[in-house]
C-alpha cells in the first residue's frame, strides 16, 4: 500500500526534474536548510601574538569560528564569529573562548598572554566595556539609542491586541480589495528587485541596522540597501507637500524616553505585509530601549484609501555590542529568475 | 488530504532560513541536490554570492553550474570571509537545484576540501 507521504515525495521528486545520476544525492522530503541547520560549531583559530610581553606592551588577540550562534571572549564578552583585538593587560591573562552552535554543539579554547612581573589575574582594562550596565543617556538627558542591532523578531500575527487598543493587523477599507497584493507563481517577492523596501517594512528584513544619535537629528541606517534616514529632532515641521519618496519624510520628536518618528511623504511603490498603499501613507513610529539589549520598535500605520483604520506593528531587536557597525549592502549581483523556474 | 498539506507546507516553511532577499520557490527545496565539482570563480556580493562550479555529468562532459549563497550579512555570522572558497577548491554543495532544470542551485550547506561543512 502507497503511504501519504510516499506518494508526496514521489510526485515532489517527479516535480523536481529528475536527478543528477552522477552524483550522490541526500535523502528526498528534507529541507536542505534543515540539515544546514544541524551543523555542529567550531573553532578553526583561536591565538595571541606575542604570547610574552612586558607591562606597558600590547598584543594582537585573534579568532575564527563557523557555524555559530553565540560566540563570546571571557572577559571580554561577546564577540564576532571572526576579528581581531589589540589588547593591552597590564597582568598575566587567561582569555577564553566559547562557542554554541545548533544540535547543543559548543567548544572553548584558551590562550595566555604572560605579562612579565606579574601574576596571573584580570586586567582591569579588559573588563566587559562593549556592554553598559543600564540604558546610557545623552548630554540631554534622553536615552541613547545608539547601537547596532540585530534580526527583529515579531511583526506578523502576534497576539491579540489588548481591548480598546488598535488592530495588529491590516483591514481593509471596502472597495480597497484592488490594494492586496496577488503574486504569480512565479514571482519571487518584494524584496527581489532590489527596490527600497520603505518604512516600516525597511524594519522587517533580515538585515542589521544602526543608530547614531546626535544632539538634534537621528540617524537610523539599514544594512539592507544601504537605506538610511536622517531624522531632525529639533522640533521643526514637515516641510509642505514633500516630493513622494521610498523612505518618506520624517520628523521626530521626544515623548519620555520615547523616540516618536512621524513621517509623510511616501511614493506609493511599496508593500506593507501584503498590501500597497498610496501616497497617503501616514506612518508614526516609537521606539524606546527599555532596557541596555533591547530595542522595542512600533509603527502605526494609516492609509485612508487602503485600510478601514490605523493598525500597529511591533517588533523588538536585539543590541549586537559585538559590531561597531553595519556593513555595505550594494545590490550589484541581483538576477532575474524567472527563467530558473522552467514551464 | 488537506490537513497533511498544510502540515507538510507549513513543517517546509519552518524549515526554510530568515528569507533574506527572494523567495526560494524557483528551486527544488523539497527534493535536495548533492553535487561535487571544482570552483572556477567566486563571487562575493549582494545580494547573493555566488560559485561557479564545473561539474562531470554522467557522461563526462563538464557542466558549468551557478550555485546561489546566502547574502553577505548571513555568510558572515556562519564565519565566511571573501577567500573561505577559492578558484580550484573541489567543493560539494547541498541545495535545491532550479525546477527549471538548469544547471542552477541554491546551496544551504557545502563541504569543503578539508571536510568542513558549512552553512552556505
Amino acid at each position: 500500500m502507497i503511504t501519504m507521504k510516499t506518494y508526496l515525495l514521489g510526485v515532489l521528486c517527479v516535480l523536481s526534474g529528475g536527478a543528477l545520476s552522477a552524483q550522490q544525492q541526500p535523502p528526498a522530503g528534507e529541507s536542505p536548510y534543515r540539515i544546514a541547520g544541524r551543523l555542529p560549531v567550531r573553532i578553526m583559530d583561536f591565538k595571541v601574538e606575542p604570547a610574552t610581553i612586558d607591562a606597558g606592551q600590547s598584543v594582537t588577540l585573534s579568532w575564527a569560528t563557523e557555524n555559530p550562534t553565540s560566540v563570546t571572549i571571557d572577559p571580554l564578552g561577546r564577540v564576532a564569529p571572526r576579528g581581531q583585538q589589540k589588547l593591552t593587560p597590564s597582568v598575566t591573562t587567561t582569555y577564553t573562548l566559547s562557542v554554541t552552535g545548533a544540535s547543543n554543539s559548543s567548544d572553548k579554547r584558551t590562550v595566555t598572554v604572560v605579562v612579565k612581573g606579574t601574576k596571573p589575574g584580570a586586567s582591569p582594562a579588559d573588563a566587559n566595556s562593549r556592554v553598559p550596565k543600564a540604558v546610557p543617556r545623552t548630554a540631554d538627558g534622553h536615552p541613547d539609542l545608539s547601537g547596532v542591532y540585530g534580526y527583529g523578531a515579531g511583526g506578523r500575527g502576534g497576539p491579540p491586541p489588548a481591548p480598546g487598543a488598535l488592530p495588529t493587523t491590516p483591514v481593509l477599507k471596502p472597495g480597497a480589495e484592488k490594494f492586496k497584493v496577488a503574486r504569480a507563481a512565479d514571482d519571487t517577492g518584494q524584496y527581489s528587485t532590489c527596490m527600497p523596501p520603505g518604512i516600516p517594512q525597511s524594519f522587517s528584513v533580515p538585515y542589521y541596522i544602526q543608530i547614531v544619535q546626535a544632539p538634534k537629528h537621528i540617524v537610523i541606517a539599514h544594512e539592507y540597501l544601504n537605506l538610511h534616514r536622517i531624522i531632525p529632532t529639533d522640533g521643526r515641521s514637515h516641510p509642505p507637500d514633500p516630493d513622494p519618496s521610498w523612505m518618506g519624510n520624517a520628523v521626530g520628536r521626544w515623548e519620555g524616553d520615547t523616540l516618536v518618528i512621524d513621517s509623510i511623504g511616501y511614493n506609493d511603490k511599496t508593500e506593507i505585509n501584503g498590501y500597497r498603499h498610496t501616497e497617503s501613507l501616514h506612518v508614526v513610529e516609537r521606539i524606546s530601549r527599555p532596557e541596555v539589549n533591547t530595542l522595542q520598535y512600533e509603527a502605526t500605520i494609516e492609509d485612508p484609501n487602503v485600510f478601514a483604520g490605523p493598525w500597529v506593528m511591533k517588533r523588538t531587536f536585539p543590541l549586537l555590542p559585538e559590531y561597531d557597525s553595519i556593513n555595505e549592502f550594494v545590490c550589484e549581483n541581483n538576477r532575474d529568475y524567472k527563467p530558473l523556474f522552467g514551464k | 488530504m488537506k490537513r497533511y498539506l498544510f502540515l507538510l507546507a507549513l513543517l517546509m516553511s519552518l524549515a526554510a532560513p530568515l528569507s533574506a532577499h527572494h523567495s526560494t520557490a524557483m528551486y527544488e527545496m523539497a527534493n535536495p541536490t548533492t553535487i561535487s565539482g571544482t570552483v572556477k570563480r567566486f563571487e562575493w556580493t549582494n545580494p547573493h554570492a555566488f560559485i561557479y562550479l564545473d561539474v562531470k555529468d554522467e557522461k563526462g562532459n563538464v557542466v558549468e553550474w551557478e550555485i546561489e549563497l546566502m547574502s553577505l550579512n548571513h555568510l558572515r555570522s556562519y564565519g565566511w570571509i571573501r577567500t573561505t572558497v577559492k578558484p580550484g577548491d573541489q567543493i560539494t554543495c547541498t541545495g535545491g537545484r532550479a525546477k527549471s532544470g538548469a544547471p542552477s542551485m541554491i546551496s544551504a550547506l557545502l563541504k569543503l576540501p578539508d571536510g568542513r561543512e558549512l552553512k552556505s
